[in-house]
């Protein structure tokens, strides 16, 4: 079982995490990048970088999303990348986390939507549904870090 | 020997094309970076409105020397933005008739493109006098979908003439879309203010508070107290 798991399974659970991971990065930064008053908007609410760091950050961020999501599915650098993943999804949970307890509604854009509805109630399930995902996010970095040798990545067409 | 050398070849030969990819992401990620950044400026020599005073975020203006300053962060496509406009646009039209409230009006574009085009086709509207008649044909006319077509920059002409709107200029405005830079300027302005939902309105600075945007009452209450505080002083 173990010696199924390293032959024959876990090139492929590398590829699937790679895929999950780098494409759910591809979508996320490529949405934010075609629009990117709303990028600013999303970092802004938060309210942890003061608002002109947050407007710099929020053009920034949809590219190295970008940047580490075609790293992942290209398959280079597969640990680091994977790391990188991860400790965007780790900041991420952090962030909604904090905008929970503050009570502060996370998805920008006309009132009623993002946590906190126009009358001022706290709706969990909504920070609870994006922390769950992030979550599932560092799980598959976590498996990149520790097996990030795979199937059709770029990396591992070596002849190691 | 012979088997060795050719493997590392190989290898010299994968690293090559593995060099090339990672340059051509970075690339990527530096360009795309860049781009972003140097299209989010601030244009200074965007044309803007006759209304606008760049000092005030470029907001639509009128009234400069009525005591209370209004401003309003809106969206033409949010739907949230035509229901307070619903409840509160005879108040806030009759106050700005009787030249009682300093309104400046902030039409912001980050629900996507159809939202660039109702802004920039308000500021045209502006330079005829008819802000407000198009700002209330804007939301009555909001379809009930984002970006679906509805507003088109011929649709936004007929809008225009449907209101009285006779001059070739805002035909032109529109159509050449004269007022697409100091939209991004007006949205730009609002993201340094912190604006992060729409409707928002600022009361001589200060916030009217979540609850308060559907609710007619509220906004003249609200009116009313910083009217009040303004004569004391």
């Amino acid at each position: 079982m173990k010696k199924f798991f390293t032959t024959q399974a876990q090139p492929w659970i590398t590829l699937l995490a790679r895929l999950i991971l780098g494409g759910v990065l591809l979508a996320a930064g490529w949405i934010k990048a075609m629009t990117p008053t709303e990028a600013q908007s999303s970092v802004r609410v938060y309210q942890i970088l003061p608002t002109g760091v947050a407007n710099s950050f929020g053009l920034i961020l949809p590219w190295l999303e970008i940047g580490i999501a075609l790293l992942l599915v290209i398959g280079i650098w597969v640990k680091w990348s994977g790391f990188a993943g991860g400790a965007l999804m780790l900041l991420f949970i952090v962030a909604i986390s904090q905008a929970w307890a503050r009570k502060l509604p996370i998805n920008c854009g006309c009132f009623g939507n993002g946590g906190i509805t126009a009358d001022g109630k706290v709706h969990p399930w909504v920070y609870a549904t994006e922390i769950m995902r992030d979550t599932g996010l560092v799980l598959c970095a976590a498996f990149l870090m520790r097996f990030p040798g795979g199937k059709f990545g770029l990396d591992d067409r070596k002849g190691s | 020997m012979a088997k060795k050398e050719k493997k590392s070849k190989l290898d010299a030969k994968d690293n090559g094309t593995r060099n090339i990819v990672i340059g051509m992401i970075i690339l990527v990620i530096v360009v795309g970076a860049i781009t972003a950044i140097t299209k989010s400026r601030t244009n200074s020599h965007a044309t803007a409105p006759s209304a606008v005073a760049t000092s005030d975020g470029y907001g639509i203006e009128f009234n400069k020397s009525a005591p209370v300053k209004v401003d309003f962060y809106e969206d033409f496509q949010c739907p949230h933005c035509r229901d307070f406009e619903v409840v509160n646009n005879t108040y806030i039209n009759g106050l700005v008739t009787a030249g009682k409230i300093h309104a400046v009006y902030h039409p912001m574009s980050f629900i996507g493109p159809e939202s660039i085009l109702t802004a920039a086709a308000s500021a045209c509207a502006s330079d005829q006098g008819k802000f407000l008649e198009m700002h209330k044909a804007l939301y009555q006319n909001q379809p009930a979908t984002e970006n679906d077509g509805t507003w088109t920059n011929a649709k936004l002409v007929q809008l225009g003439q449907s209101l009285g709107i006779t001059s070739s200029a805002y035909d032109n405005c529109v159509n050449k879309g004269q007022y697409i830079n100091w939209v991004n300027n007006v949205e730009n302005y609002a993201g340094s203010q912190n604006i992060n939902s729409t409707p928002t309105v600022l009361i001589n600075g200060k916030t009217l508070p979540q609850g308060d945007y559907l609710d007619p009452v509220a906004f003249q209450a609200a009116f009313n107290a910083a009217l009040k505080a303004s004569r004391v002083k």
